[in-house]
């Protein structure tokens, strides 16, 4: 195999076009997210690829192999569902030994993949036990586990953390992304999360509407938004017509808080904006800051936490902005 | 690629297909014979509506519709009225033994009312012990048979229909809804009344309706009960099996009314409760109210009474069942003569009952649990046909769909009459809609991703439903089938007429005994019924606790 090809896939559900006409190709052995939000048809592309969704028109490949026609028990897909889907009938060697049972693999050889797969999500000795005993921090491992045995081509993972508390799904989404690259298995997952997507994500796929919005590295993406929708999905923004920032050309442009900076520790060359600080939020690494222009377009604005400086709703301040950061959006 | 049918569609569309194959032929086709036959002259040749004017232009006739509609209100309203304030009592006020109460008044529910009517007759008919000991001591009463009796042995056996349904509404009403009635300045008194009860009104008349229905239906009640008096179910049986002429057209013509009441029945439920159905998700179930000693008093004995009555007639015709009988006299000294004369001359019966509730319990799961599962699973316009189809057992009587059998299978290419396998066909038909509820009930609570991890693992459909699903609803795949065969075990409506030969069962056997005056062996066949329905219920419950402590 070398890679999944998405070639014009496209369903309606009634009358909603869930996933409009989609063409994309994610290469070997990357790691590639679908990120939107709800209902922007990430979870029916995802569905599409396990063989859960028909298509009405389109097809996917991987690599020469065109595998939408093949029934979902045919393809050869590790999944890890949102709700991880273990099957609480049986133990948790049970859960993993069940792709291999299904493709008849030698029980011998069961036992020793079994042992592995469950070494490898740090599960090792937990086999006998049955899914009520787990925590919840331990449920995805077997999901994940279960889904590697069978050496799969592709992985797919539907939102597989947004069940878990804050830590629990930081640590776990670092952990997923290190056994995607030492297994080098090519991987689709699907978050409504653009800070898990960005953390783990080698490309993104960015999808509004049944529609992809933008393709690219999570750094391009962030930093060279083409739409409106993209600048916004991906973190905060400021997204304004050029003339409200005093500038001639009749688009709009999207300014990233962290582009700002207070007028005093700017360099020189920084174009400067005048207004009132509207509100204030301490967050603690950082303050973010909402300042009104005298035209009544409000800036966002971010900076690292400065001891030394206190500001208060109301107050005049002089901001500059880096003017390469600006960019333009459709 | 090799059909042309989408591969996620090729488990349900092959199920529905032999589930639409299955009911067409032994459900629809039945029925439409029923129905052609009300509509034929006596040539059988020309259609004609003279059959509905003919039945219908004779007062017995039209006696009959009204006294059935007459009993079955009445029931309904009696049952409803005592099953409300119980279930309230139940759910809401400290009442010692609830566990043993709700245990209790189920059993009516699988125990076949037809014996409890049989027991009222032995108590309190013309030569009832009890009677018959009144009239010693000079007392007399009114006569149980006729409508009085029928709608009393009704509400005995049927108030679990509105008992338990309402239990669990009253259970599920989340406890903020009444603080909040009362934190607007609403006494508790009042509360009870315009919130409690309007939020578990929908149970209560959708348990009511059940009631409604299953009257409607009844066959055996009306039969020991009725005397002289004319009930739409007998008729029909009366018109078919003809002490005259059998008259399958007449018997159509009440047959087709009996559907089509029932169905009308169902379609008001179906609109009424549609628009209502209030989603209370308890997430703090309603706490015991605080009442005085005397209303608490009050309330134990009310629940305890209902209980034990409804189940006197059971537990009375057990005590007889040991008593020697000379013909229909019963004599007060200890005798197991009665069974003696069960296993001596209905041995065969007995075990036909118990052959034909076993083989049509596993054919009832084996139709009923995967239909169950794709009207569930999949939504679309075959699965809800599928649905409606499979409900509609439902709606026909026992005695109406047994004729209709008759008529479809008594001669051309599929002829049934005369053997076994034409009562294990009914009772497969008639207790299908129950396993098919039971089963959607709990694939509602299996996560649909279950079974696409299973298959994204490599497993095809058919073995992802062998095993995942089928592991997963095996609790109540094995309570659903105990209950088939404890109902298919006193099933009397559809035996009646279909019984032929040596093919005879406990209930028919019982019946004869009704007709011509061996009381004693009636009570051995009913105390025999009685151990064989509690046997299994008890097994199984008591297989389930283990199962959930391990």
């Amino acid at each position: 195999m070398s890679g999944i090809v998405i070639a014009g896939a496209s369903r309606s559900f009634g009358t909603v076009r869930a996933v409009d006409n989609i063409d994309l190709v994610v290469e070997e052995g990357e790691f590639f997210t679908l990120l939107g939000p709800s209902g922007c048809g990430k979870t029916t592309l995802l569905r599409m690829i396990a063989g859960f969704c028909e298509l009405d028109a389109g097809e996917i490949r991987f690599g020469e192999q065109r595998i939408d026609k093949l029934s979902a028990h045919r393809r050869d897909i590790g999944m890890v569902f949102q709700n991880y889907a273990v099957f609480p009938n049986l133990s948790v060697a049970g859960n993993v030994a069940y792709g291999l049972k299904a493709r008849r693999v030698a029980s011998a050889e069961i036992a020793t993949r079994v042992h592995e797969a469950l070494s490898l999500v740090q599960l090792g000795g937990y086999g006998e036990r049955m899914p009520h005993q787990l925590s919840g921090g331990q449920l995805p491992r077997v999901a994940i586990a279960r889904a590697l045995v069978i050496r799969p081509q592709v992985l797919l993972f539907d939102e597989p953390l947004s069940n878990l508390d804050a830590r629990l799904r930081v640590s776990m989404r670092a952990e997923i992304r290190t056994l995607q690259k030492s297994l080098g298995i090519t991987a689709i997952y699907v978050t409504h999360d653009q800070e898990e997507a960005m953390s783990v994500s080698d490309r993104i796929a960015l999808m509004n509407a049944g529609r992809l919005e933008q393709v690219g590295a999570p750094a391009d993406i962030y930093r060279n938004p083409t739409s409106r929708f993209a600048a916004e999905f991906m973190g905060t923004t400021t997204l304004v017509e050029a003339r409200q920032l005093g500038l001639a050309a009749p688009v709009t442009v999207s300014l990233r808080p962290e582009a700002l900076r207070f007028a005093e520790d700017a360099p020189a060359g920084w174009p400067r904006l005048q207004g009132i600080v509207a509100s204030v939020e301490m967050l603690g690494p950082i303050t973010r800051l909402d300042m009104k222009l005298a035209n009544g377009t409000i800036v966002r604005m971010a900076s690292l936490d400065a001891p030394q400086r206190t500001v208060r709703d109301g107050e005049a301040v002089t901001l500059a902005y880096d003017p390469a950061r600006l960019t333009v959006v459709k | 690629m090799s059909w042309a049918i989408p591969h996620q569609q090729r488990l349900p569309l092959g199920i529905a297909a032999l589930g639409f194959a299955f009911l067409g032929l032994f459900l629809v086709y039945p029925l439409f014979q029923v129905f052609s036959a009300s509509f034929l002259d006596s040539e059988g040749t020309a259609l004609t509506f003279d059959n509905y004017t003919k039945m219908l232009g004779r007062p017995f006739y039209r006696a009959a519709i009204v006294n059935t509609l007459e009993i079955g209100v009445a029931a309904t309203l009696i049952t409803t009225v005592l099953a409300v304030p119980f279930a309230f009592a139940l759910a809401r006020l400290p009442i010692p033994g609830k566990s043993a109460i709700l245990a209790m008044a189920s059993l009516p529910l699988i125990l076949p009312s037809f014996v409890s009517a049989y027991a009222l007759v032995l108590l309190l008919g013309r030569s009832g012990i009890v009677t018959q000991w009144l009239q010693a001591h000079g007392i007399g009463f009114g006569s149980i048979y006729g409508m009085g009796g029928i709608v009393l042995v009704y509400t005995l056996t049927l108030y679990p229909y509105v008992l338990l349904p309402t239990i669990a509404a009253f259970k599920a009403i989340d406890v903020s809804m009444e603080e909040a009635a009362q934190n607007l300045g609403s006494s508790p008194g009042r509360t009870i009344f315009t919130v409690t009860l309007p939020i578990v009104m929908p149970a209560i008349l959708a348990g009511g309706l059940l009631v409604f229905i299953e009257t409607l239906e009844n066959f055996g009640v009306p039969f020991v009960l009725a005397e002289d008096m004319p009930i739409f179910a007998v008729e029909a049986f009366k018109l078919f099996i003809g002490e005259t002429a059998p008259n399958p057209s007449s018997a159509g013509v009440l047959g087709v009314l009996l559907i089509l009441t029932t169905a009308a029945v169902l379609l008001v439920q179906r609109r009424f409760l549609g628009a209502r159905r209030f989603a209370t998700n308890a997430r703090q179930a309603a706490p015991l109210l605080k009442v005085g000693r005397s209303l608490q008093a009050a309330a134990t004995v009310y629940c305890w009474a209902i209980v034990t009555l409804a189940l006197v007639p059971f537990f009375s015709i057990v005590v007889l069942s040991f008593l020697e009988f000379r013909g229909p006299v019963l004599h007060p000294h200890f005798s197991l003569d009665n069974f003696g004369f069960l296993f001596n001359r209905a041995l065969r019966p007995l075990f036909n009952t118990l052959i034909f509730a076993t083989v049509a319990a596993f054919c009832v799961t084996l139709i009923g649990v995967p239909i169950g599962y794709v009207v569930t699973r999949y939504r679309s316009g075959v699965a809800s046909l599928l649905d409606v189809m499979a409900t509609l057992p439902f709606a026909v009587a026992g005695t109406v769909l047994a004729i209709g059998f008759i008529v479809s299978f008594n001669s051309g290419a599929l002829v049934l009459t005369g053997g076994p396998l034409i009562l294990i066909l009914a009772y497969t038909v008639r207790k299908v809609p129950f396993a098919v509820r039971s089963a959607s009930a709990i694939v509602h609570q299996i996560d649909p991703s279950l079974e696409e991890a299973s298959i994204s693992l490599g497993r095809s459909p058919v073995q992802t439903f062998l095993r995942i699903v089928v592991p997963l609803m095996l609790g109540g795949i094995l309570s659903g089938m105990v209950l088939s065969w404890v109902t298919v075990a006193s099933e009397l409506s559809a035996t009646v007429v279909l019984y032929s030969g040596p093919w005879s069962t406990l209930t028919v056997v019982m019946f004869q005994a009704l007709e011509s005056g061996g009381a004693g062996i009636a009570t051995a066949a009913a105390s025999f019924l009685i151990v064989v329905s509690l046997l299994p219920i008890v097994l199984l419950y008591r297989l389930v606790r283990r199962y959930e402590l391990s």
